[in-house]
């Protein structure tokens, strides 16, 4: 492990990600609560900052989860350390200081300056943080590309393609800082943002990832996690890359996309389920103890939770003839709130579980803690699925089908929402404890020092 | 075939193909018939605000962290694509009901967050765009009668062109069973079942 110091650095981003995750969840359950008494604001707050608060918090934990663990799993395998390895704790504090920004741009100048808050869904922080986030996230792009340029050794497939996935996905924050006059180039080029990171750029993160951990922790031959992960990101990237247009079916762009995003999309689970398969494969060839067996269970939840939470959940509201009547419902909301943590959540838990027991010298951990957390956590979020989507079918029956007015049905759902908000506490009490058990794992290396 | 290819293959193809899509998707007889946001415009106490200013404004005050316009957006409050429709086509009516809100229902008054007269009038006219976009149709007003009887539409065919969606189906689903019967033998055959 001395062999790259700069790997040390990298414990405080998977801390950080977990800490922002609970007040991410925080965050999600003053929502459902408003939403179960709709004109009371939870400290005087309105809806909507809390909204862009619970979206910007996230995307701001899944970069720190994802820049730590491409730093944490990219000197192995270029056979050198980082190239700058004080921009690590440079760009650590740069999230940290713009995510304390962006937060306080929202509480205090939301609608004062729209330089300050944008409030564009995904993209609230105003044009002046984008740009700075940009610039900011430019510079992992350079210590990446220049450690990889210098490397020592043959660059293996996953790690290129996590690195093409992590760079991609910074790159894909551009288009999004574009101004159009017109809504809907906005919004064309606004998904490409979304859509081009959590079908594209952050799946291929997900893929690399979840092969490099099957490397490193099972004795399984290179070749055929290699073979596997190519086919993979093949028909990820095939997939994915016109499967956008289900997101172009009603927002002013023209009929064909119904077509080519129906078609497209439709083929999406084909990858996800190649992913559980092959992990599925690899794990049974594998004759190696596992002994850090709290992170193969991260993994096993991110590829199964892919493939149910993208796959499945996307799937069955991804054709243009059911999407006309479920667009911009709670079965959108359902979907998201299984594909996202499903998939990235646990990813960068279990990139976590791998690389902070390791830098803390603890390999021996007791991992009674982080398996039951993992259990709430899955329990909490199935829940608040469930009840998500039964409020969405509710929600398309009376609505979108039977023309009952938006109030009326937002009264009938609102068991449905006390259901959320309970189910969103069961995964707050599972994040605590994961939380919990990081900051002893944390802490243990401070007091060898 | 060599992983690099394969990855490239995958990667090249769909998006050497996203270029004619995008620009068929804005600039030729494809793109649908969307109006100029500089053109629609509102007129209030005699000064003109047109729907580009207007989206500014939709922007800065965040009204997607509530409600979702074409469909996205949050679900908290009611879809706004057809909200100036709603509004009886007044702007007057739909700035006024921005300014104070329906806080009894979530919405707070626009004017406590910094909303002048002149912003609410910005934004009206770019609802009064979002509401001339055309969205394939979307939101639809409901396919039956509010009153339960059958609505006037005739039957149609499932017509060869729709038929894709059909064995796409077919394919996924049977895809996946394939998969879980393949693992169940593969388990059997080495005893571990």
């Amino acid at each position: 492990m001395n062999e790259y110091p700069s790997r040390a650095k990298t414990r405080k981003y998977f801390l950080a990600a977990v800490l922002l995750f609970v007040l991410q969840l925080i965050l999600g359950i003053f929502l459902s609560i408003e939403f179960m008494f709709r004109g009371e604001y939870l400290f005087s707050i309105p809806f909507d900052i809390y909204k862009s608060l619970h979206l910007n918090v996230m995307v701001l934990w899944l970069l720190l989860g994802f820049i730590g663990g491409l730093y944490y799993l990219l000197p192995p395998e270029v056979g050198r350390d980082i190239k700058y390895p004080r921009l690590i704790d440079f760009q650590f504090w740069f999230l940290m200081i713009a995510g304390i920004g962006i937060i306080i741009s929202e509480l205090f100048f939301t609608g004062r300056n729209w330089w300050l808050v944008e409030g564009r869904e995904y993209l609230e922080a105003g044009r002046a943080w984008d740009i700075l986030l940009t610039l900011g996230l430019l510079t992992v792009v350079f210590n990446v590309g220049m450690t990889i340029r210098e490397r020592k050794k043959e660059m293996s497939s996953p790690i290129l393609v996590l690195a093409m996935g992590a760079v991609g996905s910074i790159l894909m924050y551009v288009p999004g800082e574009i101004w159009f006059n017109s809504l809907v180039a906005a919004e064309y080029f606004r998904w490409w943002v979304v859509h081009y990171w959590v079908e594209a750029t952050f799946e291929l993160i997900a893929a690399g990832a979840i092969a490099l951990i099957l490397l490193s922790i099972t004795d399984v031959r290179r070749e055929i996690i290699e073979k596997y992960l190519a086919i993979e990101v093949a028909l990820i990237l095939l997939t994915g890359i016109i499967g956008q247009g289900h997101h172009y079916y009603w927002i002013g762009t023209p009929q064909f996309w119904l077509f080519l995003g129906g078609l497209f999309s439709a083929l999406e689970p084909v990858p996800l389920f190649l992913m559980v398969w092959s992990a599925y494969k690899d794990l049974k060839e594998n004759s190696k103890p596992i002994p850090n067996n709290i992170a193969l269970y991260m993994i096993i939840a991110a590829s199964l939770g892919n493939l149910f939470g993208a796959g499945v959940w996307g799937f069955i509201h991804t054709l243009p003839q059911i999407n006309f009547f479920t667009h911009g419902t709670q079965i959108t909301a359902s979907h998201a709130h299984f594909a996202t943590p499903g998939t990235y959540l646990f990813l960068v838990l279990g990139m976590a579980y791998i690389a902070v027991p390791e830098l803390s010298g603890m390999m021996n951990f007791h991992q009674f803690r982080a398996k039951t957390g993992l259990w709430l956590l899955v329990i909490g979020f199935l829940n608040m699925i469930t009840a998500l989507v039964i409020a969405g079918v509710v929600q398309v029956y009376l609505q979108r089908l039977q023309g009952v007015s938006f109030m009326e049905v937002q009264n009938i759902l609102l068991p449905f929402y006390g259901w959320r908000t309970i189910a969103g506490l069961i995964t707050l009490a599972g994040a605590l404890l994961i939380t919990y058990d990081f900051i002893i794992l944390y802490h243990k290396r401070k007091l060898e020092e | 075939m060599n992983n690099t290819r394969l990855v490239l293959i995958g990667l090249l193809i769909p998006a050497i193909l996203m270029i004619p899509y995008s620009i068929f998707s804005f600039y030729t007889d494809f793109a649908n018939k969307n109006p100029d946001p500089a053109l629609v415009t509102v007129d209030f106490n005699g000064i003109t605000f047109n729907a580009i200013e207007g989206k500014k404004t939709f922007e800065q005050y965040q009204c997607m962290g509530c409600h979702t316009i074409v469909g996205n957006g949050a679900y908290f409050g009611p879809d706004l694509t057809n909200a100036y429709e709603r509004a009886g086509k007044s702007d007057a009516a739909l700035s006024g009901l921005m300014l104070v809100g329906l806080p009894s229902k979530g919405m707070p008054p626009m004017k406590d967050r910094g909303m002048d007269p002149e912003d609410a009038a910005r934004t009206a006219a770019f609802l009064k765009y979002a509401n001339m976009l055309d969205t394939n149709g979307w939101p639809n007003s409901g396919s039956w009668e509010r009153n339960g009887s059958i609505d006037g539409i005739q039957e149609k065919r499932l017509y060869p062109s729709e038929i894709w969606q059909v064995i796409l189906g077919i394919i996924f689903f049977n895809v996946i069973i394939f998969g879980v019967i393949l693992a169940y033998e593969r388990r059997k055959q080495e005893g571990r079942l």
